[in-house]
Formats: C-alpha cells, structure tokens, sequence
C-alpha cells in the first residue's frame, strides 16, 4: 500500500464534494431535517388523540375519574353525550370515547371489577394504546384520591373494548399491509422513472426528442402509457400476493385497492419525471429518495397517524399524496368502503388531483429544461 | 447546386450562454440541395448553429427559418434529420430498434419504418449487426447507428454535427458518397467538421470563429482569399487575419 496513492484518492473525493454542493446540503442537512421529523412524531411537541368521555356514572368516582383524564399527558379530552360520541367517532374526529357505566362507583366501592367500555376506531392500533395507558392511570389517579373521603380501593380496571372497524382479531400485519401496499408501489415506480428519466437526458436522447416533431405533451404521455402497463402488472401482482399469500385483512373491494394502487404509480411515474429535472447525474436522482421518499413515509400516516402530529406537521401531511392514498388503501381494507363512501371518494379525488397537477408540472419542466 | 430554393435561411442569429457570445449575429443561406461544411475551431459556435436549426436553442436575437418555416414550428422537424455530435442512442436497445423508434417518432407508420429501418441500417453498413445491443458497439459503430437515426425518415434537411468522428477511412469515404448521392437527389446536408478532406467535398464552407461568421465560399474561393495552397493554410491564415 502506498499512502501517497491512496491519499489521491482520498483528496479527490474530497474535491468532487467540493464541487458537488447538493450532496454537501443531503449529508448535513438531511439528518436534522429527518431526525427532527422523528423528534416531533414521536412526542416532542405532537399533538394528543382526541378521545371522548361520557360519564353515565351515579357515583363519585365517574366525576373524578373524567376530571382526571382531562388532565392526561397521553389523550386529549373532551366530555359529551353518547350519541355524539358515537357520531365523532364514526367520524373519525375521536381516535376513541370511553363510556363511563352507571354503576362504576357502587362496582369500584364494592371492591368489584370495573368495566368502562373503550370505543375505538379501530383502524389505526398507535391511537389504541394511548387510550388504554390514559384510562389506567387515571382509574389509580382517581380511586386513590377517593380513598380517604369515601374509603374507595383501587379497583381492577377490565376495560370491554369494542372496536368500529377491525377488532382483536387483526394483527400488525393486518393494519399495515395496506398502507404497504401504497408505499412499496409508489416508491419503485418513483425510482424507476426518475432514473430512466434521468437516462434520458444525461444520454442526450431527450435532446434528440426535442430536435423530433413530438411535443412535450406526446412525451410525458408515452412516459406515462409505458410505466402504467408495467406499474398494472405489479399493482395486481401486489395486492394477489398481500390478500392471498400474505393473508393480509381485507374488507373491501379487490378493484378499488387494484385502482388506488395504480393512482398512486401514476402519481410516482410523473413524480419521478418531474423531480428528475433537478438532478444531473443518478447519483443525485439516488439521493432524492431520503428527500422525496422517506419524509413521505413518516409523515403518510402509515406508522405515526397524521392526528398525532403537532398542527404544522399535519399541515406538512395533508400535503403529500402518500398520505391520501394510505388513507383511501385503509379506508378500503380495514372499513370496507366503497364508492358511496365519502371519505374515500375524497381520497382518490385528492390523489386524482395530484397525478394531474404532477402530469402539468412534468410537462413544464421539460419546456423549461429545452432551453 | 441546385437552384431549387432555400433549404435555410439565417438571420443576425445571436444567442448568449452567460458571459459567452456563442453565436453573434449569424445570416446564412443555403440552397436546397446543397452540402454546406460549417467549420472552425472548437468553441467556435458551430455546434450552436446546429441546434438552433432544430429549435434547441432560442435566440436572443435573429431569425431561423427551415424549409420556408419560421422557427419555431414543430411540424416542419419531420423534414429535418438531426445528429448531435455524441451518439445520444438507447444503449439498452438493438440497433434495429433505435432506427425504428426514430423512424416512429418522425411520424412513420409501422410498415414504412420498417423499411426505411433496413435502408438506413443498409446506408451505415449496419444491417449484420441489426440485432446487437446498442451498448456492446464500438464507438465509430454508434457514430453510423446515430447517423442512420437522423436519416431514417428519409428527411429533406439533414444536420450533421462531426458526424464521421471515429469512423475509419474506408466508411467515412462510403459515407460522403452516400451524402454526394443524397444531395444530387435533393436533400440539404449541413455538416460541420474539422477534417479538410471532408471539406474539399462540401459544395460550399461557412468559417466561423468566436460566434461569427468569417469567411464563406467554395473551397477553391477560400484557398485564393487566403492567398494560399491548401485549404488547411486558408483555415488558419483567414482565421488570423480577420478581426
């Protein structure tokens, strides 16, 4: 080994950083930006799920026990009636609501089991434990402060669960296969296109298209009609192999999982021609997958739900397409929507939305590349 | 040459790319038919001129008409070939099918290309390597699949940026035969080069340097502006001697 040739080496890598400011700004940059995205998903700062609170109790011990979840650091509470506890939760408004039952004091009094019934959506099992986790600490909070004046024990706490959508019998596999399915889809055709694009102009065959009678529009489109009939094949191949192998919950139509997963590779094909207008080399377009994929992927809802997130971050959220279509996918999956859904309708209204917009702006980007 | 008309008519053609004046004020005319040779050094804005025959590069000032169209104007590139001076050619791809996805994207139907496919593979002398991926040829061989792209159309106009780098002798030889031929049947070839004997063949030279245009005639017209022998020495001494 000869230190001098390989301090050659070393020194022009170090050149070729100079010279290459982006991957500069990727290698420093982007460690603050996506460990900060972690810090303030997983609590610095992220908001509380909203939960209901209907206390029907006769006794003390409802007043108090409501009082102090009021107070909790893990759920965000408000007290109501059943029936628009209900509504809320339906409306995916509440990530839950507890109904306190009438006789909980007398029950907790008597040294009995008490058994508030947990409501929860179902569909989302992160916005399951907080709930879980607020109600016993309070249900200690509470019986204690209760035990001098009225002799109150610490009861045991046997919450009934009862689920909206989904239910024990779903497993990890089951809540995220969904919205899996997105994310694996988008992020492939997303690679794929942005570096055949890429292809195209460093190997000058853009150049060559543009000297063509063919317009910007002709291009996209044969972009989009060639990747589409590949992106098809992997869209039926996935969803066969996540229902039928995989065994993965479905409740809803095989078609509208099949035709949100193809929104979404139409989503990624002009995604990946647009972003690949501000690369050079594949080795930039490569490093547009930590900017472009991996925030889209903590902030999509697949792993921390978006109603979590602090208020700018759902703001950040409500603007990525990932996250309508791990919403449309869930919503198909685990709920068992359908078209007459108005929920769904909106997201794939939404990620409809985004293909066209993308298409618009990938057609610009061309114009403005053909100087 | 052949008076039928003007294939390409340039005028006070300007472009700047920054601080560099590529093009400063340009007027060209070539006839229908004709070979016209751009030459001068690199740098010299011929590669510029080129593009901006195709409408890849928008003028700052001056016009650009091709075949009696005011660029830019899409429809009139069906009749135009292009050849950039790097073989921009699919390396994943046989050679049969670069022509052909050429010959489809200048509005060739299926059969036509098919055909005009296998006469411009026949042109290069390519037609026994039809089948090979792009990316196993030599580079003179992407050099001819590059040119049989930009002719497969059989265009009017045909824009050629060094189009015989890295081409033997034997070939290049073939090849300006086969431009000779093109020409006498009315295709207008613009061709820029560096080698002289390439230029002895052009019907008539355009000298360029820094942008503009410095001399332009016959070869033999240029040898007697310069005063000298050979078309080499003219090169240098007109490049010398003009402001």
């Amino acid at each position: 080994m000869s230190g001098r040739r390989a301090g050659a080496i070393s020194l022009r890598i170090l050149q070729q950083f100079r010279h290459d400011r982006r991957t500069l700004m990727l290698l420093f940059g982007a460690p603050i930006i996506l460990l900060g995205l972690f810090y303030f998903l997983t609590g610095g700062g992220s908001s509380l799920p909203a939960v209901d609170v209907v206390n029907l109790d006769r006794g003390p011990l409802g007043a108090v026990l409501a009082a102090d979840l009021g107070q909790s650091t893990e759920i965000s509470v408000s007290r109501t009636t059943e029936a628009r506890a209900a509504s809320d939760l339906s409306a995916d408004t509440v990530a839950a609501y507890v109904v306190l039952p009438a006789d909980l004091s007398a029950r907790a009094l008597s040294g009995d089991v008490i058994a508030p019934t947990v409501h929860l959506e179902g569909t989302q099992p992160a916005l399951t434990q907080p709930v879980l986790l607020a109600l016993d600490q309070s249900v200690t909070r509470a019986s204690r402060s209760l035990a001098a004046a009225e002799g109150v024990r610490v009861p045991v706490l046997e919450p009934s669960l009862d689920y909206l959508h989904g239910g024990p019998g779903l497993d990890t596999l089951d809540y995220f296969g969904g919205a899996f399915i997105g994310l694996v889809v988008f992020f492939l055709v997303f690679v794929v296109t942005i570096i055949a694009f890429l292809r195209e102009r460093s190997q000058g065959t853009l150049e060559r298209l543009m000297a063509s009678p063919l317009r910007r529009a002709d291009i996209v489109v044969g972009y989009i009609g060639g990747f589409m009939v590949v992106a098809a094949v992997q869209a039926v191949e996935v969803v066969i192999f996540t229902l039928y192998a995989l065994h993965v919950h479905n409740q809803g139509d095989v078609a509208l999982i099949v035709l949100l997963t193809l929104l979404m590779t139409l989503v990624a094909v002009n995604l990946g021609i647009f972003l690949s207008m501000f690369a050079t080399t594949e080795f930039q377009a490569v490093q547009f997958i930590p900017l472009a994929i991996v925030p889209q992927v903590l902030l999509s809802g697949i792993v921390f739900p978006v109603a979590t997130e602090p208020g700018w971050l759902q703001v950040v959220s409500r603007l990525l397409p990932l996250t309508y279509g791990v919403d449309g996918l869930r919503d198909v999956m685990l709920k068992g929507d359908g078209l007459t859904s108005g929920p769904l309708l909106l997201d794939i209204a939404v990620v409809v939305a985004f293909a066209v917009a993308l298409i618009a702006a990938a057609t610009a980007t061309l114009r403005r590349s053909a100087a | 040459m052949n008076d039928v008309g003007e294939a390409v008519r340039i005028a006070g053609l300007t472009k700047a790319f920054g601080s560099i004046r590529a093009l400063d004020g340009v007027s060209l005319t070539v006839g229908a038919g004709e070979i016209y040779g751009l030459l001068g050094p690199n740098g010299a804005g011929k590669t510029t001129l080129i593009r901006s025959l195709v409408g890849l590069v928008t003028p700052d000032a001056g016009t650009v008409t091709v075949l009696d169209c005011r660029l830019p104007d899409r429809a009139v590139l069906a009749e135009v070939g292009y050849m950039p001076q790097s073989p921009a050619l699919y390396a994943d791809l046989t050679v049969e099918e670069n022509v052909r996805f050429f010959a489809a994207v200048h509005g060739l139907e299926r059969h036509a290309a098919a055909r005009s496919t296998a006469d411009a593979l026949e042109i290069v002398d390519l037609s026994p390597r039809r089948r090979s991926v792009v990316a196993t040829l030599s580079g003179g061989m992407r050099q001819r699949v590059s040119l049989a792209c930009a002719l497969v159309h059989r265009p009017r106009l045909l824009l050629l940026d060094e189009p015989t780098v890295g081409v033997d002798p034997q070939l290049r030889a073939e090849l300006w035969q086969r431009f000779t031929t093109m020409s006498g049947e009315g295709t207008t070839i613009i061709v820029s080069s560096h080698v002289m004997d390439e230029a002895e063949r052009c019907g008539r030279l355009g000298l360029m340097r820094f942008g503009r245009m410095l001399a332009e005639g016959t070869s033999a017209e240029l040898r007697r502006l310069a005063g000298v022998e050979r078309l080499e020495d003219a090169f240098l001494v007109l490049s010398e001697t003009t402001p």
